[in-house]
């Protein structure tokens, strides 16, 4: 072991250890609740800048060899999750000002750095867990109503199963090939044995559920309705990420074939149709956008299908542009005097005559998520499309478009309560926090960028 | 280059106007107009310069940028003028001021989001009609979509909520399999010539199979055919029309409904010239229908703003009808129709807003001898009138006659030959005239003459600022009317190379049915 490269290729998780334990000293010596926003949101924004260091340099190496590796390819993620977490501390303050909050969020996130760049079934495990333990407690942890308990029961049970079939998924792997390397699942994929056939389709199911798609969808919803705004905005970006960033780990370049291409073609196309169905129902902002998030990570999946070497940079992109707009309306949302008020759907009406940019800000979010130009939603999606086309699956391309198309209506409905309804009488005239307006220039800057620019982050994916 | 900085400046200006009038201090209504007029009179100003330095013996693009846009794909910001789009940037930017001074009077809610929306789609239409890059293009034709959506949900009518969601989901919906049809386009260029481009130029010739064609054309044809619209396609336009605000259906009489005609002569016909020739009896028919059908409508409603509308389904029938009769008098009709169409429908719309603001009503049984209350008014309206129906010497008798004459030339040597489908169409098509004249009087004479009577009299007649908007239609409208050469020359070169990418493709005439 070269202690040199695990100083190194582990600097941003090194930082996001550092500001925990940092975060449990300062608490523990003072003896009382302390805040610690500004030790989290310092640690993570060196992690991150330690992240874009590395992948600036070209920095590749592995500590730990055949069970952690870093290259460019996992620095970019990495720094992509990080920065992501930026916004969501910058309005987490009002919610949680406690250092547990924070640790839990650290902790979590470290856990999803590590998935990033996992070699094997032990890290890659380890990351998944370490990054969704956390965000139980989370989601508990407002507790701004009585559901938020059933909503936290749900996710941990679901969460749990998932990580149940994902360990005997890698036991029947690790049985069927003898090693506990990431490489025995694509090795699984194309092989006729029935052991390392279960072992891949479980692996699947779990990375699946984990990302809500249909059928195992079932516990976003609630879990995101019962969370408050932050952790709902982490858990709709950064653990969606991680999911992601874990199937992509594991899946490669890899071309899927044989029955696989039935499940990964026709459960997002479900996802999609469903999700962009259902969320046309909702009456809770953030009830909607887990729907969205269902039918979003159908896109997701879908890029799969493509051709292996397109596959990273479709999904990469993708959940850059699907994070930063996601939390550009989550950071935009206007408060309101409790939780339950301020998440329904009614609170944005007449929202433009309140807080104007609050409103265009939202409304450029949702238009993004709708996947309509010139914003950069439109790019990520044509990109993923084009990549499944490509392959030659025009057929399943041309139904995924169909039922994207689904998902325009709702969020227009977002746009028309804010700029076309009048005013709820009850609705609380403030101005928007500082740490909020922060937030928001902090996702408005790269959603600008990405929408005239798409072609700078894709130079380097 | 200082010609193509010329051309840019023309598109990009209205996203200067956003910026601008996002900066001004709120509750500044009159500087928010003033400055909107402004930027829109130094645009049209520009393109002005552009027109006249439009040199029509020249083929393919002028004052052309090309820059690379998102290079990995192939994607370049590649704008131009040729003679195909060269008239309709001109009424784009001809409308422009014509519009934001309309809306003066009427719009006095949210006027600064109004003027920044009016901009908004002002750059997605030029954009759209300048784009030479497909996936720009797309990007532009799709963002016409926002501001529209808001410009009939907040300032519209009292079904304007239900307008709007039909309007764009029913243009959403031919989009995505728009979308759906460009990505195999250029992915199957892409396979044969290792070129991955998606240049019009490149993508023209594209020599796919006959079958390949017909999909590709009716995906593009679709979203094309909901834009324009053509029947059985146009119900969301009523609505739309009916429930606008003027503004909003002068920009989309005037210039929207010819993205779908553009379309087609851009990209839909060029780029499946065997799909198109096969598909040409369809296409015929159902630019017939919309003729008629039109009409018929448009003959017995009683909302002012409905029977326009249903005129402009009728009259961009004949657009329809001029280009795929691919006879080059037809083609250059199809052109001169399509501008005239945007001013008459343009101006008729105008009016229609003038007298709603000081009737509040569009209800044509509550009008009647407005030719005694609004002299003036009268006037221009009469004129707009038989524009509309196509008098000699107005712009649309140029563009209809062209139309008709041009279908009437590609379906004779067919009769003689013994097809007589098309005869028998071009014969219907005329029809559509006399139609027209009927659907259009029994409007004018209900309004202008009879007994004189208007709710909320008194009411003083058209002041100014309304006088030298309508001013300006009207010579325009005679402008192509009484010199049509003019207009027809910038287009003829650009017309002739349609003709013959369409019709002088390799086909074998086995593989046509």
């Amino acid at each position: 072991m070269n202690w040199h490269d695990v100083l190194t290729a582990m600097l941003p998780e090194h930082i996001l250890l550092a500001g925990m334990v940092l975060l449990l000293c300062l608490e523990i010596a003072s003896g009382k609740d302390r805040d610690g926003f500004f030790v989290a949101l310092l640690a993570v924004a060196a992690a991150a800048v330690a992240a874009c260091a590395l992948f600036a340099q070209g920095y590749a190496g592995s500590p730990f060899p055949g069970h952690f590796s870093v290259g460019p390819m996992t620095s970019l993620p990495k720094a992509a999750l990080l920065a992501l977490t930026l916004p969501v501390l910058l309005i987490s303050r009002d919610d949680f000002a406690e250092s547990r909050y924070y640790v839990l969020l650290l902790s979590s996130l470290y856990g999803a750095c590590l998935l990033t760049s996992s070699d094997s079934f032990l890290t890659l495990f380890l990351g998944i867990e370490l990054m969704s333990l956390p965000v139980y407690v989370l989601v508990l942890l407002a507790f701004l109503r009585p559901e938020s308990t059933e909503a936290a029961l749900k996710y941990l049970v679901l969460g749990g199963a998932a990580t149940a079939t994902l360990l005997m998924g890698a036991s029947l792997l690790y049985g069927a090939s003898g090693s506990l390397g990431i490489i025995a699942f694509t090795d699984a994929l194309s092989s006729s044995q029935p052991l390392a056939t279960g072992g891949a389709v479980l692996v699947v199911a779990a990375l699946l559920l984990k990302a809500a798609i249909v059928p195992f969808h079932a516990w976003a919803p609630d879990a995101y309705e019962g969370a408050s705004v932050p952790v709902t905005a982490y858990m709709a970006t950064v653990i969606k990420a991680g999911v992601l960033l874990a199937a992509l780990r594991l899946f490669g370049t890899t071309e899927i074939a044989g029955p696989m291409v039935g499940v990964l073609a026709v459960l997002p196309l479900v996802s999609m149709a469903w999700g962009n169905l259902t969320a046309m129902r909702q009456t809770s902002f953030r009830r909607m956008i887990a729907y969205s998030s269902i039918a979003h990570a159908g896109y997701l999946y879908y890029a799969f299908l493509g051709a292996g070497p397109g596959r990273y940079e479709a999904i990469v992109f993708y959940l850059v542009v699907y994070g930063v707009m996601n939390l550009l309306a989550f950071v935009a949302l206007p408060r309101s005097v409790d939780d339950a008020r301020q998440d329904h759907i009614d609170a944005l009406k007449g929202l433009f005559h309140r807080q104007p940019v609050a409103a265009v800000v939202i409304a450029a979010a949702m238009l993004s998520l709708a996947g309509i130009p010139p914003l950069p939603g439109f790019a990520a999606k044509f990109l993923i499309f084009r990549n499944v086309l490509a392959a030659g699956y025009t057929a399943y391309a041309v139904l995924g478009l169909v039922a994207s198309y689904l998902g325009i209506y709702f969020y227009l409905r977002v746009v028309q309560y804010m700029f076309m309804s009048a005013e709820e009488p009850t609705a609380v005239r403030g101005r928007p926090r500082r740490l909020a307006l922060i937030a928001t220039l902090l996702c408005l800057v790269p959603a600008i960028l990405l929408s005239f620019f798409p072609g700078w982050l894709l130079d380097r994916l | 280059m200082a010609d193509s900085t010329l051309l840019n400046l023309v598109l990009w200006l209205p996203v200067l106007g956003i910026g601008a009038i996002t900066l001004l201090p709120r509750g500044r209504d009159s500087l928010v107009r003033g400055l909107s007029l402004a930027v829109m009179l130094a645009q049209l100003a520009l393109t002005a310069i552009l027109y006249l330095h439009f040199d029509p013996s020249v083929s393919g693009l002028q004052f052309a940028t090309s820059q690379p846009w998102i290079r990995e794909w192939g994607i370049e910001y590649r704008i131009g003028l040729d003679g195909i789009n060269v008239l309709l940037v001109a009424l784009t930017a001809f409308l422009g001021p014509l519009v934001v001074a309309g809306a003066f009077s009427a719009i006095q809610k949210d006027v600064k989001l109004f003027y920044a929306m009016v901009f908004f789609i002002q750059f997605a239409m030029l954009g759209t009609f300048l784009a030479q890059d497909l996936f720009l293009f797309y990007v532009f034709w799709e963002a016409m979509l926002i501001p529209m959506f808001l410009i009939i949900g907040i300032w519209g009518g009292e079904r304007r909520i239900y307008a709007t969601l039909k309007f764009v989901l029913y243009t959403a919906f031919g989009s995505i399999l728009m979308l759906a049809a460009v990505i195999y386009l250029v992915y199957s260029l892409h396979q044969r010539t290792g070129i991955a481009s998606f240049a019009f130029a490149d993508l023209y010739g594209s020599g796919l199979p006959l079958q390949t064609q017909m999909w590709l054309l009716a995906a593009f044809g679709l979203s094309f055919a909901i834009k324009v619209p053509i029947v059985p396609l146009h119900t969301w336009l009523p609505d739309a029309h009916v429930e606008a605000p003027t503004a909003g259906s002068v920009i989309l009489a005037g210039v929207l409904l010819k993205m779908g005609t553009y379309g087609f002569m851009k990209l839909g016909f060029p780029l499946f010239p065997d799909a198109t020739r096969a598909f040409t009896p369809v296409l015929m028919t159902l630019a017939v229908i919309s003729i008629v059908y039109g009409a018929c409508l448009a003959l017995v409603q009683n909302d002012i703003k409905k029977i326009i509308a249903y005129s402009s389904i009728s009259h961009l029938g004949y657009v329809m009808l001029g280009l795929v009769s691919l006879d080059l008098v037809g083609i250059q009709g199809a052109i001169i129709q399509m501008v005239s169409h945007g001013l008459v429908a343009g101006g008729l719309f105008l009016m229609v807003g003038m007298i709603y603001e000081r009737c509040h009503t569009r209800d044509l049984a509550a009008y009647g001898g407005l030719a005694k209350l609004l002299p003036v008014f009268s006037v221009f309206f009469t004129v707009l009138t038989l524009a509309s129906i196509g008098l000699p010497t107005t712009s649309g008798f140029t563009g209809e006659f062209m139309a008709l004459l041009g279908a009437f030339n590609a379906a004779w040597p067919l009769h003689e030959a013994g097809y007589n489908l098309p005869l028998a169409l071009a014969v219907i098509a005329v029809s559509g005239v006399v139609l027209g004249a009927l659907y259009m009087l029994r409007l004018a004479q209900q309004l202008l003459f009879g007994k004189a009577r208007a709710p909320h009299q008194p009411f003083a007649d058209l002041d100014t600022r309304e006088r030298a908007i309508l001013v300006a239609i009207v010579v325009a409208v005679f402008a192509i009317g009484l010199y049509p050469e003019e207009p027809l020359r910038k287009t003829e070169l650009a017309a002739r190379e349609y003709q013959q990418i369409v019709m002088g493709a390799q086909v074998d005439q086995e593989s046509l049915p």
